[in-house]
């Protein structure tokens, strides 16, 4: 049978079965009989929420079920399928309510039935913060009784809200489960039509906490598919009804999993599991639900306070050192089917295998997919690693890429902590700080010197390579959005830096890639999309776009801004930059400084002066705060000429950038080593002994159009 | 040359949210100008004052004793609380349930909160006890138990908006207070994210932080004013939300309404200069944009509701 045929039939039985259950009900209590729920101040919830119309007593529940009828068209499209699936799950609602009749009381320990308006209130709140984080219904009889208390014990460990229907209640009883809302397991019914009761809790919340108005079913089925995570696992054997009835789930946009063999499956809807012990990942990711970590599984402790510990060598259990043998860490992006979520493996020797006080290699692989994940943010979770794995106590850690040092402390090491622990910390702290971008998570700690020599040379160092190609041929013109930073607003109101990926923010903190990603992991936070699409002046680098932006984000306060001059429209500065750039008179170029130089510059004044005129979210012209990075940038003062304009910087400042300034240089200008005809500190802070001194260098800002 | 006054209009409001039910109910919000310009429009709705009481009991402040001598229950306190001369409202603080603090348990707050509900007509705004955890299993329950009576539940914070926005903005149709520190875009981020949960922005009221006057209350000035300005001239509907703001936990807190008078008799009396600090914040955040006012010492109340009388 197709699943049309299934459906419908299964929808057909029901609506015969309701029909003639109202009949007779009707001919023994007549038509003006009242009928509802305890309870709820929603009527027929279901119906009401899908029609609008309270039903109140028999005669209205016949006139109702016409209305159903006119649900089940068989025009052979998936909207008949879906259509006749919400259908069957009314008529359900029909059967269950006549047998509230005359208040009785036809559900009994265990079993929930109805529930109530309050109950809803009370979970919904929860559901709404995440705190259970899904509603798992649960129908059939599964496979064996240990089975089903796997799967419910599953679903409760992460939190999630089960519902039962049918022959699995018999199973967990039997097995002496303790079921109730308090833990989260609310047996519904024997009979397949309580299912219902469920849906009544989904379709509440969505009148409740959506403020959906009754009636409008197309807005409520959009609620309960985006905003309640429930899904449905229903074991084999299924009949037309359950079909007919899962339909009706599909509809809401509730995916429904089964171990059902020859269904026909329908992509994130309808899908097989045979094994019944996958069940739970096999829903969670078809309804995308991500369970929070809040308790990481190893046996020291993990806080922030542990940061800055210091493993002494006398300390030390072991100790892993990329300076000396093959280590690397890495994030890898890859495709959701190739992982298992939460998989840590050791390739090669533990922690007890190895020599007190020995050095070893490491290697550590976590890769992460997710819908929502780019190679982009890579680097960006893999600089955190150092974060995560120093805030083990008894763990220290430091370096980055193939360059990482790690110590295992002996305390540490007694207290049980082995590298598998550094495995679930990684996985933890990943899924739990980047859980917009990253649905899956498993981590490969490597410890086998040959495989990680491997990793070393074949994996990780290709891939920096290609990251730092990626980086070198980012430019302003290569990408269609620019970022804006508004983090500092707190302390300079009217400030919004204009992150590129040629000029990253003037703190030096905040990449276009690190502005990207934090735009993807908090869409509504300080970083926001501008786009770059109505030049007006490409020299300086103003666009219509960027300064409707910069307007929208300083509150009016900047009308606009450019990206490439320092002259004209600068772009303004908060009070965090690393290094404040000014133009020297005397010679037409500018002078940098940092905030780690405490001496006079050739300008007559320090970077504290420097400052107190550069920030505050004001437009200096001849003044600009940038990052230390921007310094070898081509876009740096584009406008006035570029880096040629630079006539002194502070001399760990010039060796800090000397190489990426030279190279700028010589591929703007043809020049060699610039960095040798700038001044600093030990060469001269009086702006005449500057002139000289380039006058020497033949310095090329002496020659240029002057700046003012 | 004759003056010629030029009204400053805009085409946008601050939002008016009511708070509690039938004759005593409020209006916070409404206006189209800046705080008084009564020149360039009259104010749609006068800023309202509201008097605190907290689950710890009265103050050991003389005048306040004074005026609460005789109440014993909290329901006796909130009656007197609500006749106040100028009071508009009442706001009920549970800093009791701090776990650092006092550390009362939910149970035994929402007692209380029950019973203050039900002893004042007056609209009742409720203040948690400012530990987020502790807030977002305490404010539910607040919202619950108060059904029907369309209070202000103060504050869904950035960490706890979620447990705090669904419950009182949704499941228990109560206003919601979206709180902030001194900052016009975490300011509109919570509300965003508030408004994108489901509650609706006519439900929600700020309270974008404060200071005592002298303790960095430039960064409050400005943080209201530019948070009134974008609302207002930018049609900003993401901080078109009225503004509360809760002066006397702020104005007790600081040295000058705290040294004793043997450790600093120079400075007069304890309780003059708390009322000094109590009017001159409520008087300055008012000026700044402020909808709506809490304040302790019944002095300060009759003081700022006549001040906005005179204003208006």
């Amino acid at each position: 049978m197709t699943l049309f045929e299934t459906v419908f039939s299964g929808n057909d039985a029901v609506y015969g079965l309701t029909e003639g259950a109202i009949n007779a009900a009707i001919e023994q209590h007549g038509a003006d009989k009242a009928i509802s729920f305890p309870n709820t101040a929603y009527s027929l919830p279901c119906y009401y929420a899908v029609t609008g119309v309270k039903v109140n007593t028999l005669g209205e529940l016949k006139e109702a079920l016409g209305v159903v009828k006119t649900l089940m068209t068989r025009e052979m499209r998936t909207h008949d399928i879906f259509m006749s699936g919400v259908a069957t799950a009314l008529c359900a609602e029909f059967i269950e309510v006549l047998k509230y009749i005359d208040g009785a009381t036809p559900y009994e320990e265990p079993c929930y039935g109805h529930l109530a308006d309050a109950v809803i209130r009370e979970l919904g709140v929860p559901l709404v913060t995440g705190d259970i984080p899904g509603v798992a219904v649960i129908l059939g009889k599964a496979p064996t009784t240990e089975d089903a208390v796997a799967l419910v014990k599953s679903y409760q460990a992460q939190g999630i809200l089960v519902t039962l229907v049918g022959d699995v209640i018999d199973q967990l009883t039997e097995a002496g489960m303790k079921t109730g809302a308090n833990v989260r397991v609310i047996p519904l019914g024997k009979d397949v039509t309580s299912v219902i009761h469920v849906v009544s809790v989904a379709l509440r919340a969505a009148l409740i906490f959506g403020n959906i108005t009754p009636g409008d079913a197309g807005n409520l089925m959009k609620y309960t598919m985006e905003r309640v995570p429930a899904f449905v696992n229903a074991f084999a054997p299924l009949n037309d009804v359950i079909v007919a009835c899962g339909a009706g789930a599909i509809a809401l946009g509730f995916p429904v999993i089964t171990n059902q063999e020859g269904v026909s499956e329908v992509p994130k809807s309808l899908i097989v599991q045979k094994d019944v012990s996958k069940f739970n990942a096999t829903s969670l990711e078809a309804r995308d639900i991500k369970i929070k970590i809040t308790n990481i599984d190893i046996p020291v402790a993990f806080a922030s306070a542990f940061e800055g510990e210091i493993i002494r060598r006398g300390d030390m259990q072991v100790e892993f050192d990329g300076s000396r043998v093959d280590c690397a860490e890495l994030v890898q992006t890859v495709d959701a089917s190739e992982i298992e979520d939460h998989k840590i493996t050791v390739v090669g020797p533990e922690a007890d295998e190895m020599e007190l006080g020995s050095k070893n290699n490491i290697a550590y692989v976590v890769k992460v997919a997710g819908k929502n994940m780019q190679p982009d943010f890579e680097p960006v979770i893999e600089r955190k690693f150092h974060n995560y794995i120093n805030c083990i106590e008894g763990v220290y850690h430091t370096g980055q890429r193939d360059m990482q040092r790690i110590r295992i402390s002996k305390d540490a090491f007694n207290a049980g902590f082995r590298i598998k622990h550094i495995g679930e910390v990684l996985y933890a702290s990943v899924k739990n700080e980047f859980d917009a971008v990253v649905d899956k998570c498993e981590v490969v700690i490597y410890t086998d010197p040959a495989e990680c020599t491997r990793i070393r040379h074949e994996v990780a160092i290709p891939t920096f390579d290609k990251r730092d190609d990626r980086l070198k041929s980012l430019t302003d013109e290569s990408v269609d959005v620019y970022y804006s930073c508004i983090l500092c607003q707190a302390f300079s109101p009217s400030h919004v830096c204009v992150v590129t990926p040629e000029r990253l923010g003037l703190c030096g903190a905040v990449s276009w890639l690190d502005a990207k990603a934090t735009h993807e992991l908090d869409p509504n936070g300080p970083c926001q999309v501008i786009t770059k699409e109505r030049p007006i002046d490409e020299r300086i680098g103003e666009y219509e776009d960027v300064n409707e932006a910069v307007q929208k984000f300083s509150q009016g306060a900047l009308q606009d801004v450019s990206l490439y001059s320092i002259m004209e429209k600068p772009m303004t500065s908060c009070g965090c930059f690393e290094c404040i750039c000014g133009i020297e008179p005397f010679s037409n170029g500018v002078v940098i400084t940092n905030r780690e130089y405490a001496g006079m510059t050739p300008l007559g004044m320090t970077f504290p002066e420097l400052a107190s005129m550069t920030g505050g979210g004001v437009q200096t012209p001849g003044f600009m705060g940038h990052g230390k990075h921007f310094i070898g940038s081509k876009k740096f003062m584009k406008a006035e000429g570029g880096i040629e304009r630079i006539v002194w910087m502070p001399k760990e400042l010039k060796e800090t950038v000397a190489e990426r300034v030279n190279q700028t240089a010589k591929e703007l200008y043809g020049i060699d080593n610039f960095i040798d005809m700038v001044g600093d500190e030990t060469i001269a802070t009086d702006p005449e002994e500057l002139v000289a001194f380039l006058t020497e260098k033949n310095h090329p800002a002496l020659s240029m159009d002057p700046m003012m | 040359m004759p003056f010629n006054q030029k009204p400053q209009k805009f085409n946008a409001n601050i939002n008016t949210v009511e708070i509690g039910c039938g004759d005593k109910a409020i209006k916070l919000g409404g206006e189209n100008t800046f705080p008084f310009y009564t020149f360039d429009a009259p104010m749609e709705n006068a800023p309202k004052v509201g008097v605190e009481i907290s689950d710890m009991g009265i103050a050991n402040i003389p005048g306040i004793q004074n005026y609460y001598a005789g109440a014993t229950t909290m329901a006796e306190i909130a009656k007197k609380a609500e006749a106040v001369e100028g009071a508009d409202f009442v706001c009920l603080r549970l800093e009791g349930g701090d776990p650092n603090g006092a550390d009362k348990s939910v149970d035994e707050l929402i007692a209380i909160v029950k019973e203050v509900g039900d002893a004042v007509t007056c609209p009742l705004v409720v203040e948690g006890c400012k530990n987020v955890e502790k807030d977002a299993e305490l404010l539910p329950k607040v919202a619950e138990v108060l059904q029907g009576k369309n209070a202000l539940v103060l504050s869904a914070r950035e960490e706890n908006y979620k447990a705090v926005g669904a419950a009182a903005g949704l499941a228990y149709n109560q206003k919601v207070g979206a709180e902030s520190a001194v900052d016009i875009n975490l300011a509109k981020q919570l509300n965003v994210v508030m408004t994108q949960l489901g509650v609706k922005a006519q439900d929600i009221v700020m309270n974008v932080g404060s200071a005592a006057v002298g303790y960095g209350f430039e960064y409050v000035v400005s943080t209201m004013d530019r948070i009134k300005g974008a609302a207002l001239s930018q049609n900003d509907n993401m901080l078109q939300m009225p503004i509360i703001t809760t002066v006397a936990d702020e104005s007790w807190s600081v040295k000058e309404a705290m040294a004793s008078e043997e450790d600093m008799p120079e400075w007069g009396s304890l309780e003059e200069r708390g009322i000094s600090m109590e009017v001159q914040t409520a008087a300055a955040v008012l000026a700044s944009g402020s909808d709506a006012v809490i304040l302790k010492h019944p002095q300060s109340v009759a003081t700022i509701s006549k001040m906005i009388k005179e204003l208006m």
